[in-house]
């Protein structure tokens, strides 16, 4: 086994969930050192898996040492190339390889995993375990991220604007979620129904992030890309959910062109209509419903999202107004109707110009 | 010849990168000029598909290129989502995005060595 990333000896001994929740809920000093254990250090999970469970698999309860659902991934090198799939780097309950891309790869979709199986009680992105397929290293200088309809591909950047693509959590988050579209939804990825396949993918994303960092929607930062651009361009991130259209303006970049409301709403052909630039609408919108709401933006925003990202009437041409009734017609079903939940949902897309 | 890269879409899309960056071989060096013939030719740019064909089904973020060639009478626009198949086809889109991230730098004056690098045969739009 591998204990050369596990610095802190407590931490190495202490159970994934327990950590879980200590990066949930733990002093400042204690959450940071949890969560780069569990953002660095693969030892938890390869403990795991060498430990036979305490009970059999059909006992009914899940062991302690079998806390999660059964995730299986595998990573792969592709050595700066395009030809997929590359050769095999990192499998299911392997310690960490050194390379920094395979292991964020690896952590970062076991921690998206980890977050719809406890969260939302969704094994995977077929919700039957489909095995999780991570591809690091594609391409030379590749500054891009992408899901090809079976796995999640990753490029190191160009290392002048891009850190690799890997670096930031919610980016594995957003390509693993884009599957969950596949399957559900199937949002046509075009026109307003296209920005909402853009937009689950980054509210999952950003909700993997702040469930491991036990972050409040308030404290949350709702970036999306965090640390990938580099120090040589003015920007935050890649977009802001909180405030689209701030992330960067940069001389090379250009300025964020996200719209925050419906007056705003951009008229394109390129992108497919823009589904990376008007996805900021109803990003905007869940992050306006998640800080009335207050607390844990997965507990209750997020659950309100992931009922309407399921239900089977989100087709796969539905627009910002349909799929805005949609939330707040989950929010009543869930909470009840009238309540605060579905008030705040109802005002969190008014807020964008759009009357659910 | 004349050839102009547009990139568009990819999770990280971003206004400054879509281009288009134009490339006048004329103004380019010997040599250079010739390989981007040479790497022209080999894609067959006047006689393959306009593309770009269908992504896979699902499938999401992947940036779409568009490539126009101008040679004499001659113009062709070529279209082609991520990952290209074609060899050529790569190899002739990784050669202009070359260029265009030269052209960038250029922009940003932190060129090799300190100042800024020139292209004169190539510009992007402001
Ligand atoms: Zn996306």
């Amino acid at each position: 086994m591998n204990h050369a990333a596990c610095r802190n000896p407590v931490f190495c001994l202490t159970p994934p969930y327990l950590l879980r929740r200590i990066a949930r809920n733990g002093s400042p000093a204690q959450r940071e050192t949890a969560t780069r254990t569990l953002a660095s250090d693969g030892t938890f999970r390869s403990l795991r898996q060498a430990t036979p469970p305490s009970r059999a698999p059909d006992a009914g309860v899940r062991g302690v040492l079998e806390p999660e659902g059964r995730k299986r991934r595998t990573i792969f090198d592709v050595g700066n190339t395009q030809n997929l799939p590359g050769r095999v780097a990192r499998t299911e309950g392997e310690g960490p390889s050194g390379d920094a891309a395979v292991d964020e790869a690896y952590d970062g979709l076991g921690a998206t995993y980890d977050f719809f199986w406890e969260v939302y009680e969704r094994d995977s992105i077929d919700d039957d375990g489909l095995p999780l397929n991570g591809h690091v290293h594609f391409g030379v200088d590749y500054a891009n991220a992408f899901w090809d309809g079976e796995r999640m591909v990753f490029g190191d950047g160009d290392g002048e604007l891009f850190n690799r693509f890997t670096i930031s959590l919610d980016v594995m988050g957003h390509e693993l979620s884009h599957g969950v579209t596949q399957y559900e939804s199937g949002l046509n990825y075009m026109g307003q129904p296209g920005a909402l396949n853009e937009h689950l993918s980054d509210v999952y994303g950003s909700l993997v992030k702040q469930y491991l960092l036990g972050q409040t929607a308030e404290e949350a930062d709702w970036l999306i890309g965090a640390g990938l651009l580099t120090e040589n361009v003015d920007g935050v991130a890649l977009r802001s959910m909180r405030e689209p259209g701030t992330a960067f303006d940069d001389e090379v970049l250009g300025e964020d062109p996200q719209p925050a409301h419906m007056d705003d709403f951009v008229r394109t052909f390129e992108d497919n209509g823009g589904v990376h630039i008007n996805s900021g609408i109803p990003n905007r919108a869940f992050y306006l419903a998640a800080a009335a709401l207050g607390g844990n933006a997965w507990e209750v925003a997020g659950r309100i999202w992931n009922a309407t990202a399921i239900d089977p009437r989100l087709k796969p041409d539905t627009g910002f107004r349909r799929f805005a009734r949609l939330t707040a017609r989950n929010a009543a079903s869930l909470y009840g109707s009238g309540g605060r939940e579905e008030d705040a949902v109802r005002g969190a897309w008014e807020g964008v110009g759009i009357t659910p | 010849m004349r050839l102009k890269l547009k990139t568009e879409g990819g999770f990280a899309s971003f206004p400054g990168l879509q281009g288009p960056v134009e490339i006048d071989t004329e103004g380019l060096g010997e040599e250079e000029a010739a390989e981007l013939v040479r790497r022209v030719r080999e894609t067959r740019f006047f006689e393959r598909p306009e593309g770009p064909g269908e992504p896979p089904p699902g499938a999401a973020d992947l940036r779409l290129h568009v490539v126009t060639v101008e040679e004499g009478a001659r113009s062709r626009t070529v279209r082609a989502y991520e990952p290209v198949e074609d060899p050529a086809l790569r190899a002739l889109i990784e050669a202009l995005d070359a260029q265009a991230r030269e052209i960038r730098r250029a922009r940003r004056g932190r060129g090799p060595g300190g100042g800024p690098v020139g292209r004169p045969g190539g510009n992007v739009p402001p």
